[in-house]
């Protein structure tokens, strides 16, 4: 699914700045991996440039089949749209959209009509539990409430991979134990699921366990 | 992607973006809804002020001329110069015959005359006389009955037009159509009423304290002879009076014995370069105005491109998340430009509807007695034209903070606070 080969990433300064120094990764389709690493460590570089929201300087990263290389920014959006659901650790979501306008939004950039978006939006909304919220704004859920409906957003177009950055981080330890439930369930389901986090009892939840260290990829440690 | 502008949540996201900051939606659209009205009332308004001064000259041709005797200035071929001489209908005659670019020409007369109808009387009243023709050059208003025509003139009919000021002093309310009135004490037969359709230009006084009587009629009935006091007449279009002075003083010259170079002896007084006057005056006026109203114009259109740009900061997050969940640049720049057109389209038909009724209103203050609207209108096509270049101005500055929306990288945005 996911193949990273020697991937290199510098941000250009006064004093540019080598991240990502020669980035090996294989992640099959199916898998619920985890990224850690200490922050500087270059795992949200990593995460961003698997999302296709960062460009990396060389190397080869190829994504369901595609080499990931010198995208336009057409068919990169194209790209994020189709193949990845995003869930970020602040939610990200809309604030004057309402719950199933924020998770119907991915369709509106495929043309999708509205009446059709919408009850696909209402169906992953019920999958999260919040179908009853459906009409609310985001200032009006709780933090557990937003990041499901951030993760119906990212099922939304039924993507390849679902990448999700520190998803838990903004929640108290109860609703990140029910998020995490529902990554595991998506993966049960044969979802691939990368997740960025520091957080020990999240990486203690997927299958495998990738460490970043100073740029490199620590050996591997499946579970 | 299926177009933007038939879908319902693109315009609920406009309404939502637009009325998220109530404040500053309305005073950017009122800074649009002002400068339309501006450009829309000045272009009405300039119309309508210069209807106010054509008013002055309604009932008159703006292309007509008056020509006059003066003692000549000259000796010429035996005759002294100060020597007296008379237009006479001859000249008249003559005139027609050789300058064939003149629309319509009359000699006109007029005397003092007491006019009276059985045991009342109008002292101060005037007798006046000339051909149908005249009225191409001085138009009366027809209060009441029939103007003279060509055959009263070729009959030498005692009929008569009677002035509204004359007629209401000796008949009251009542109709004097039909009745004779006495004028230096002839009788004559009255077919008409009629008043000036300004009070501005007077030609030998108010028609309206006159009795106007055939030409013909009032050469016979006074002695005059072949004179007239003197003649009017109006040119044909794609000509002016200037342009035929030189051959119609020519003419007169020739049959008066006059010096060729004896201007002073045939005045020639050319309504139509005091017309050009007053036109060139608001040409200025229009120009003037446009002036302005682009300016006011611009104003508005600089407060879009600003709140536009501001509206892009406030929101570089949110355009982060579009971008991260497959919003295309053309999508993000289609977003913008919608807020900035709807904003500018909303607030510029504002203006129109407020410009609109502010002219009409004055239009209805400035009516003249017969209820004539002197143009503070403002036409459609000019107020579509405002819209169209509005919108244009709109979109265009709605596109650098657009464009500025568009190269926002998607992980730049995400990370905005």
């Amino acid at each position: 699914m996911i193949h990273l080969k020697d991937v290199h990433k510098t941000y250009p300064g006064a004093v540019p700045l080598h991240v990502l120094k020669g980035i090996n990764l294989d992640i099959d389709r199916g898998e619920l991996v985890s990224i850690m690493g200490a922050s500087g460590s270059g795992k949200s570089t990593l995460l961003n440039i698997l999302g296709i929201l960062d460009n990396y300087d060389s190397g080869e990263y190829i994504l369901d089949g595609r080499l990931i290389r010198d995208l336009g920014e057409n068919a990169a959006a194209d790209l994020r749209n189709h193949l990845i659901g995003f869930v970020f650790q602040s939610f990200n979501l809309i604030s004057y959209k309402d719950a199933v306008e924020n998770v119907a939004l991915p369709l509106f950039y495929q043309g999708v009509s509205r009446r059709k978006r919408n009850a696909m939006a209402l169906e992953q909304l019920d999958r999260m539990g919040l179908r009853e919220w459906a009409h609310h704004l985001p200032g009006e859920l709780s933090g557990g409430q937003k990041q499901r409906v951030a993760i119906a957003r990212a099922l939304i177009t039924n993507p390849a991979i679902i990448l999700a950055d520190e998803p838990t981080g903004a929640l108290d330890s109860k609703t990140s134990v029910e998020v995490m439930k529902i990554f595991r369930q998506l993966n049960d389901e044969g979802m691939t699921t990368v997740i960025v986090t520091h957080d020990p009892g999240v990486g203690a939840q997927t299958n495998r366990i990738i460490r970043i260290s100073d740029g490199l990829i620590l050996p591997d440690n499946p579970r | 992607m299926k177009n933007p502008v038939f879908d319902i949540d693109n315009w609920r996201e406009i309404t939502a973006t637009l009325s998220r900051n109530k404040t500053r939606t309305f005073l950017t659209a009122f800074g649009i809804f002002w400068g339309t009205a501006m450009l829309a009332m000045l272009i009405g308004g300039a119309q309508g002020v210069r209807g106010l001064m054509m008013r002055n000259f309604a009932g008159f041709a703006t292309n007509s001329a008056f020509v006059f005797s003066n003692n000549t200035t000259r000796a010429y071929k035996g005759y002294q110069k100060g020597r007296g001489w008379n237009l006479t209908q001859g000249d008249v005659d003559a005139i027609r015959k050789a300058v064939p670019e003149i629309e319509s020409i009359s000699g006109v007369t007029q005397n003092a005359g007491a006019v009276s109808y059985g045991a009342k009387s109008y002292a101060n009243g005037r007798v006046q006389g000339f051909t149908p023709d005249y009225y191409g050059i001085m138009s009366p208003l027809l209060l009441e009955g029939r103007l003279l025509n060509e055959s009263d003139e070729q009959m030498k009919r005692k009929n008569c037009l009677i002035g509204s000021r004359v007629a209401s002093e000796l008949f009251g309310t009542e109709s004097p159509v039909g009745k004779f009135v006495q004028v230096n004490n002839i009788y004559y037969r009255v077919v008409g009423m009629v008043k000036q359709r300004n009070d501005n230009i007077n030609i030998g006084g108010s028609m309206e304290e006159a009795v106007i009587i055939p030409l013909a009629v009032m050469r016979h009935n006074y002695n005059l002879g072949d004179r007239v006091y003197f003649i009017a007449f109006n040119v044909k279009p794609g000509h002016t009076p200037a342009e035929l002075r030189d051959r119609i003083r020519r003419v007169i010259r020739t049959r008066h014995s006059i010096s060729p170079y004896d201007d002073d002896a045939v005045p020639f007084w050319d309504i139509s370069e005091e017309f050009e006057q007053v036109d060139g005056l608001f040409k200025g006026m229009d120009l003037l105005a446009l002036f302005v109203g682009f300016g006011s114009l611009l104003a508005g259109i600089i407060g879009v491109g600003n709140i536009m740009w501001i509206i892009v900061k406030e929101r570089t997050q949110e355009i982060g998340i579009r971008r991260a969940i497959g919003a295309r640049p053309r999508d993000i720049i289609t977003q913008i430009l919608s807020e900035a057109v709807v904003l500018t389209t909303v607030a510029g038909i504002g203006g129109i509807c407020f410009a609109v009724l502010v002219l009409t209103v004055a239009g209805k203050l400035t009516a003249g007695a017969d209820g004539t609207d002197v143009g503070f209108q403002l036409a459609f096509s000019s107020a579509v034209a405002i819209l169209v270049v509005f919108l244009v101005l709109g979109t265009a500055a709605g596109i650098i903070p657009a464009l500025k929306a568009m190269r926002i990288k998607p992980i730049e945005a995400l990370n905005d606070n």
